[in-house]
């Protein structure tokens, strides 16, 4: 077992709060991405986990050991670091053999060893070229090859990508889902880059200021932000957030907003009526010329071409604030709407995510959402 | 260069004048082609007249017999004042002198420094590390005529603090710096004392360059030390420290002051490296197309160090272009 927990983690540099008490488990043997914007602390949980950096307070396991104490070398991990590692004047194949000298292995082991990472990597090429004359993004091949090849049963991943050109990007996206699928160690992989974490994740845990907010499978934290912010920070734009509020008494509800023409009945536990949030994401917006039913009228303000060929749309709705939301219709849909004017706008009942005061999900279901969905 | 921050001189500009204002005398000048020479010019001016000015005129003087205190008009005698010096018995052992001197000591110092060096490397949080840096590197910032001086004073036979200790632990005083056994050992100790922080210095600055990332990837990949040291600290380090120690190897073959303030040169001329040499030829004896040749062959000494230390430094790297 080489699941990593870490218990009431603390990290404090100065005034600022890194980690602010988190309690987290990352699964054995699967890929776990860090996912949340500059400054929320996930490049600092990783360094904890990896020993290079001493946590406040808490503590760190790897199975049933207790890490807490132990300097890097001791915990047996592996690591790739945004800037890409090399070991200087030595030769592809040299570099990947190095650490595995410091091992107990025998010469056919480590020849074996490197054979291996150099061709799911495709190194092959450049394997014995000096390492001071290979590009970034071959350099983090080696140094991910590297890690690879001592087999720890941890591996964490620092934004290996952000330093390396397009092309590179690519190859070591590849090259690193090739890897999780012979491998199976866990994996720790922090980013900022969301269409990394959705590609490449097993599990997403999403931080924000120094907590982990929600950890999901890739799909379902898209779909079912725990909290605005999910909402907000996934997608690409995030989610359009409009008010609306709950009507009617306890056993009743219904929801009410200038985006859905008639109330909507809204079913779930714990709900009360008052003031919510309602989010969608903006390729779920129904966007049409004609008046469908459930539409309202809108003002179509500007449209773009995306890539993919997705059209992007800046709408207002009359009656709710003056403030634009975006919405993505497909390209042939796209292309028909007229550059500026009179649309109107549908939020199907099955996409409406409802958000409490304080930004949390509510468990909110809409019964007639089959009613509209098979009209 | 000159284009940062000023309208860019290109032909698909032509005609969109920048805005005219009270900087526009000075653009137009920084667009003209004399303007890199124009900005070179103090440099060069200084360079001319105090480089190369002199150094040809040592050139010239090295091809004269002129002796300052002789009424005699200095008279021309070709390379005889460079044939006198490869003839003569002295100049062999003088050289060979000094280098034994240069290498001993920056060796020394070297070693010393780099030891240092490392462990302070490590002491990055250590209370009170400031003061112990400023306090380590005071020997290099005293004026060698102190030192030498002190140390005088230091090494004295009769009432100097070191045989005061050798007195005390084996019953024996030494003159250290009159001992034709001592004399050579002890100007070196004084000198690799007063450089070892500046090595110190230069190993900090060599260990500064390192990646961090370099060294935490190579914690995490359990390197031993000296592989850290071989395949990271080094190649990193190794233009500072190399740039360390040619400077100190220099100063070195020209060191005058502090054998000239603390034996003279003595005992006999154990002590007379190449610098004092020429200050006695020059100063004392006033021989100036004699000193003049010598400076000139130090001079080349000196260009030889500095091209053997450049040829090792870029040989790496010029190795791996062409494999």
């Amino acid at each position: 077992m080489a699941d990593i927990r870490v218990e009431r983690l603390r990290k404090v540099f100065g005034p600022v709060v890194a980690l602010d008490d988190v309690d987290f488990s990352f699964p054995d043997s699967s890929v776990t991405c860090l996912l949340g914007p500059s400054g929320c602390g996930k490049t600092t949980l990783m360094r904890i986990i990896a020993g290079l950096e001493v946590a406040t307070a808490g503590e760190v396991f790897f199975g049933e050991r207790n890490v807490t104490g132990l300097p890097p070398r001791k915990r047996e991990i592996g690591m790739v670091f945004q800037y890409p590692v090399v070991y200087k004047g030595i030769n592809v194949r040299e570099n990947i053999e190095l650490p595995l000298k410091s091992e107990k292995l025998s010469a056919a082991e480590r020849r074996r060893r490197v054979d291996e990472v150099i061709e799911v990597l495709g190194l092959a090429a450049a394997a014995d070229k000096d390492v001071g004359r290979l590009d970034n993004g071959t350099r983090q091949k080696v140094a991910v090859a590297r890690e690879v090849a001592r087999q720890p049963r941890i591996i964490l991943f620092d934004e290996p990508i952000t330093n390396v050109d397009a092309t590179a990007k690519l190859q070591l996206k590849r090259a690193f889902k090739e890897l999780t699928r012979r491998l199976s160690q866990t994996i720790v992989y922090v980013t900022h880059d969301q269409t990394e974490a959705m590609t490449l994740a097993d599990q997403i845990a999403l931080m924000r200021d120094g907590r982990i907010v929600q950890c999901d499978a890739p799909r379902t934290l898209y779909s079912r932000p725990a909290d605005r912010f999910g909402g907000w920070f996934l997608g690409n734009p995030g989610m359009a957030f409009f008010d609306a509020e709950l009507h009617g008494n306890g056993t009743f509800l219904t929801l009410v907003s200038a985006l859905v023409p008639a109330p909507l009945a809204v079913d779930g536990p714990q709900l009360a009526p008052g003031r919510v949030t309602l989010g969608i994401r903006p390729e779920q917006v129904l966007v049409s010329t004609d008046r469908v039913p459930g539409a309202v009228p809108a003002r179509l303000s500007r449209k773009s071409v995306q890539i993919g060929g997705q059209w992007l749309l800046s709408l207002t709705v009359p009656g709710l604030d003056e403030r634009a939301f975006k919405a993505k219709v497909g390209p042939e849909q796209g292309a028909r709407l007229p550059e500026s004017g009179e649309v109107f706008v549908a939020l199907p009942p099955a996409s409406i995510t409802l958000f409490g005061p304080e930004g949390d999900r509510l468990p909110a279901s809409f019964p007639a959402a089959s009613a509209v969905a098979a009209d | 260069m000159a284009q940062i921050g000023t309208f860019p001189d290109h032909p698909a500009l032509k005609g969109i004048a920048p805005p005219r204002g009270r900087l526009a005398g000075l653009r137009s000048i920084e667009g003209s082609r004399a303007f890199p020479a124009l900005l070179l010019a103090p440099i060069m001016i200084f360079f001319l007249v105090w480089n190369v000015v002199p150094l040809v005129w040592l050139l010239g003087v090295s091809f004269y017999k002129y002796k300052v205190t002789s009424s005699r008009e200095p008279a021309y005698v070709g390379f005889d004042n460079f044939t006198d010096l490869w003839r003569s018995s002295e100049i062999w052992g003088l050289i060979g002198r000094t280098l034994t001197f240069m290498v001993t000591s920056v060796g020394l110092a070297t070693l010393l420094g780099v030891l240092l060096g490392l462990l302070f490397w490590g002491s990055g949080k250590m209370p009170g590390r400031r003061l112990a840096l400023t306090l380590l590197f005071t020997p290099m910032v005293l004026p060698p005529i102190a030192v030498g001086t002190f140390y005088r004073l230091i090494y004295e036979p009769s009432f100097g603090v070191v045989n005061h200790f050798t007195q005390a632990v084996i019953g024996r005083r030494f003159d250290f710096l009159g001992d034709k056994n001592l004399a050579f050992g002890a100007t070196i100790a004084v000198d690799v004392w007063m450089w070892t922080p500046f090595m110190i210095l230069m190993t900090l600055a060599a260990l500064g360059s390192v990646p961090k990332a370099e060294l935490e990837a190579a914690e995490v990949d359990r390197l031993p030390w000296l592989k850290r040291l071989w395949y990271i600290v080094l190649p990193h380090g190794k233009f500072i420290l190399m740039l360390g120690i040619l400077l100190r190897t220099i100063d070195a073959f020209k060191t005058t002051d502090l054998p000239y303030l603390m034996t003279n040169g003595g005992p006999g001329n154990l002590t007379e490296f190449v610098g004092l040499s020429l200050y006695r030829t020059g100063f004392e004896a006033f021989q100036m197309g004699d000193a003049s040749a010598l400076a000139v062959v130090t001079l080349l000494v000196a260009i030889a160090f500095t091209s053997i230390y450049l040829y090792v430094l870029n040989y790496r790297e010029t190795r791996a272009q062409l494999t």
